[in-house]
């Protein structure tokens, strides 16, 4: 049995989720996206589910990517059952989505969660006339406490077998008039065109059903042609008997009326008893025949961005679903006639009313008491102090990683360091296999010693800051700086983490929710010197020129950061148009979450860096064993000439890749001193060090990157990082050379 | 009136959200309607976003988008 999981961001979905199927659970990407969701078996009070965890939606109108796959995969109907997790102190806002879930009129179950949340806000919840009001079981629960949990699963498998499906929530008649209507033109064209091209009914595979629509009309339309076909279409069975007066009607009763083919499809009993002898448990959507519902595709089409021809069907431009422009351009045209709005806006109104209506009915606002949390925006969102706050918690944040990561590192490495000194004495130091397996150990060193100790306190501080509700506040207070780099407010963190490290960096850029914010702050917060760099800027720059130089590279680093943001904000111009953004109320972080989430970043580097550090690794032992650096450094030497510096520093760059702190390492080694100044002159080691603060980024970032932005973008940021670094260090090379 | 130049803590309604389908759709989404009661609790610096109460919701508001909402004060 499949259950879906749908609500609003911030709603504590993700908890219900981790409660039941915890660890267990998978990530994956929807077929031919990058939009991720998390799936995972639960075992809940003796049933097995099939838990789906769809990203946190505000509406099934897509203005997102993320929207629009996870309405198509609703649209797929490749679940049994779905329950829709509400913020119960956010009860106003929050029904928009139960009530557009409505208009699936599919089996549905409202777990109202953060009820202690609710009562501290001062609302009281008749969840009695709610529950009366949606006609769909409605379940009380604090999930970070755990309860109401199982009682949610429960009840919504018993819902899926039963296979009890709501009528959608009546609107204001003006416009239930108009959608009636368009969707008697809906039904009637799906049926004409199931009627004209029956295909097999094949069984879809998971997930991927979201797409194999596109090979053909769907195994749900079959079925409605083949039933409407076999004469069980009778106009008695479209609509139903109101459950409550004023609230629930007949669907597309003028459409009934008025058009002289029957709409609608098969009455969803008659359909329910066909499905549940084929298949006793499962109760897949896709298999009921008039799913979706015709009228719910009226309403999509009405409030898509008129702009563009309505997409309805699983990303195909012009599926059996859609209706004709005509049509759906008269019913635009005749909402707007009699609303006086724009025919999205008049439907968004509509249900607005609605929900502002049912809200007043059955939720009870007190006069919340002004508490602690209140007094602490007023700090920390204050227009002085909450700067003094942010560099506070900053500031914090990384010192405790350092400490942490220092104290991790030391110890770990010498563990590493006792290991190859073991290996030395048993294996023969002169061979090509031990150059290979010290290159292994080191490899290892470096991504569990110095990589892991940092972003592992990283990683939890991350999910901590998230989970209180700071982050979101941090991108209020950036957000005026952040517009300056083509950036908003919430990309602040990405860029600040890069200063500790570049992976944690690139991996908080998944906080952002366009492709195009998520490029340029990943670019900004590699390019940004990490701590590794530091170490080079300081034991090069800081000890042979002075403190004043290496602080010079900071200023024109954040210069740089600064103009490169402003010319890809101009390559790659901005599509939203400002900040619009929830803020949700400071919460006690829950351990479990913060734990979870940890655990999912850090077991993808594990997966992604772990093995690129260890073959590298490999790779550059073997280089040195069999003396091809001088290969590599004639190779590199056009680039070295160019930028004035020794050849023999090529291959040091090439160890840069690997690990940022190793062209330090092999610069001395490679130069034959620890005396770098008396081997490269200042200017050079000025030059070296500003190439080393630019050039690419160190494959663990590259591989993080590749994770987040695709390998296209990756190479891109690559290129263009390299030719930034290239044309800084002539442009000091310049500037020496003037003076 | 729109809304980025309303007074902060006044008591406002909002009449009409301008600007596109896009911005229409967005406002939607977190909650915000012509008709709603909003408040103005604070703004940040330089131009930055408005924080505004709506119904109990804290929304943060870019002041573009803040512009592109018609409000009045009420009494």
């Amino acid at each position: 049995m499949k259950v879906a999981l749908v609500g609003q961001p911030n709603s504590g979905k993700s908890t219900l989720f981790n409660a039941v199927a915890g660890y267990r659970s998978l990530t994956s990407n929807f077929a031919g996206t990058t939009v991720e969701y998390t799936h995972g078996q639960a075992r809940v009070e003796g049933m097995v589910l099939e838990l789906i965890d769809l990203p946190g939606l505000y509406s099934l109108t897509p203005t997102s990517a993320v929207e629009e796959v996870s309405r198509d995969y609703l649209l797929g109907g490749d679940w049994d059952v779905v329950i829709n997790v509400l913020d119960a102190s956010q009860l106003a806002r929050s029904l928009e989505l139960t009530l557009e879930l409505l208009d699936l009129e599919s089996p549905m179950v409202v777990c109202l969660n953060m009820m202690d949340e609710a009562a501290r806000k001062g609302m009281t919840i008749d969840t009695h006339a709610l529950e009366v009001a949606l006609g769909v079981p409605v379940v009380e629960a604090i999930g970070a406490r755990g309860r109401g949990i199982n009682e949610t699963f429960r009840i919504a498998e018993e819902v899926a077998k039963t296979g009890r499906r709501p009528r959608a929530f009546v609107y204001a008649p003006d416009v239930e008039r108009v959608v009636g209507e368009l969707a008697g033109k809906i039904a009637v064209r799906i049926q004409g065109e199931a009627a004209g091209a029956p295909t097999e009914s094949g069984t879809r595979s998971p997930v991927s059903g979201v797409r194999s629509e596109q090979s053909g009309p769907s195994p749900s339309l079959d079925r409605a042609a083949i039933a409407c076909n076999g004469g069980h279409c009778s106009s008695a069975c479209c609509g139903h008997s109101p459950a409550m007066e004023g609230q629930h009607g007949p669907r597309g009763m003028a459409a009934v009326a008025e058009l002289p083919v029957q709409p609608q499809t098969t009455p969803p009993l008659a359909n329910l008893h066909a499905s549940e002898l084929q298949s006793p448990v499962t109760n897949h959507q896709s298999q009921i025949a008039d799913f979706p519902p015709a009228r719910f595709l009226a309403l999509q089409s009405v409030q898509s961005d008129p702009r563009h021809i309505p997409v309805l069907n699983g990303g195909v431009p012009s599926g059996p679903w859609t209706p004709d422009s005509g049509p759906l351009d008269r019913a635009r045209k005749e909402i707007n006639l009699r609303t006086g709005l724009p025919a999205d806006a008049a439907v968004s109104a509509a249900r607005h009313a609605a929900c502002l209506t049912l809200f007043e009915r059955v939720a009870h606002v007190a006069r919340p008491k002004a508490d602690w949390r209140e007094q602490l925006d007023r700090l920390a969102m204050h227009r002085i102090w909450g700067y003094a706050v942010l560099a506070g918690v900053f500031l914090g944040f990384f010192r405790l990683i350092f400490d942490v990561g220092k104290l991790g590192e030391d110890r770990i490495l010498n563990v590493f360091d006792l290991l190859v000194a073991v290996l030395t004495q048993h294996m023969n130091p002169q061979s090509a296999l031990f150059a290979g397996v010290k290159g292994a150990v080191l490899g290892t060193a470096g991504a569990v010693a110095i990589v892991l100790p940092y972003l592992l306190p990283f990683l939890v501080g991350l999910a901590i800051l998230e989970d209180i509700g700071y982050l979101s506040r941090v991108g209020y207070l950036m957000d005026a700086a952040m517009h300056r780099l083509g950036l908003h407010g919430t990309a602040t963190l990405p860029v600040l983490v890069g200063y500790g490290c570049s992976v944690p960096a690139v991996m908080a850029t998944r906080i952002l929710t366009s492709r195009r914010d998520r490029f340029i702050a990943a670019f900004l917060a590699v390019l940004v010197p990490c701590s590794a760099r530091m170490t080079v800027i300081f034991a090069l720059v800081g000890f042979y020129l002075g403190a004043n130089y290496a602080l010079g590279i900071y200023v024109l680093n954040i210069i740089v950061v600064a103009l490169s943001g402003a010319i890809l904000a101009r390559i790659w111009p901005e599509i939203s148009p400002g900040m619009l953004m929830e803020v949700p109320a400071y919460r006690v972080p829950s351990m479990r979450v913060v734990a979870l989430k940890t655990w999912w970043r850090l077991r993808e580097f594990v997966l992604v860096a772990f093995p690129l550090l260890v073959v590298g690794s490999v790779v550059l032992s073997l280089v040195d064993f069999y003396g091809w650096q001088h290969g590599i450094n004639a190779a590199l030497s056009p680039l070295t000439a160019l930028l004035g510096l020794p050849r023999s520093v090529g291959l040091t760059l090439i160890f840069g890749v690997l690990r940022k702190e190793l062209s330090l390492l092999m610069l001395m080694q490679a130069l034959g001193t620890t005396h770098v100044l008396g081997a490269m002159t200042a200017a050079q080691i000025l030059i070296f060090t500003l190439f080393v603060t630019f050039y690419l980024p160190c494959m663990a970032t590259l591989a993080s990157m590749m994770r987040e932005l695709g390998w296209r973008l990756t190479l891109a940021a690559s290129g263009a990082l390299l030719a930034l670094a290239i044309v800084v260090s002539l442009a000091a090379r310049g500037v020496m050379l003037l003076l | 009136m729109n809304l980025y130049e309303a007074d902060d803590q006044a008591e406002l309604r909002i009449l009409l959200i301008t600007g596109g389908w896009e911005v229409r759709r967005s406002f939607n989404q977190i909650g915000i309607q012509p008709g709603d009661r909003v408040r103005i609790l604070r703004r940040a610096p330089f131009g930055g976003p408005l924080m505004i109460d709506n119904k109990g919701t804290r929304v943060a508001v870019g002041k573009q988008l803040a512009e592109q909402i018609r409000v009045e004060v009420l009494p």
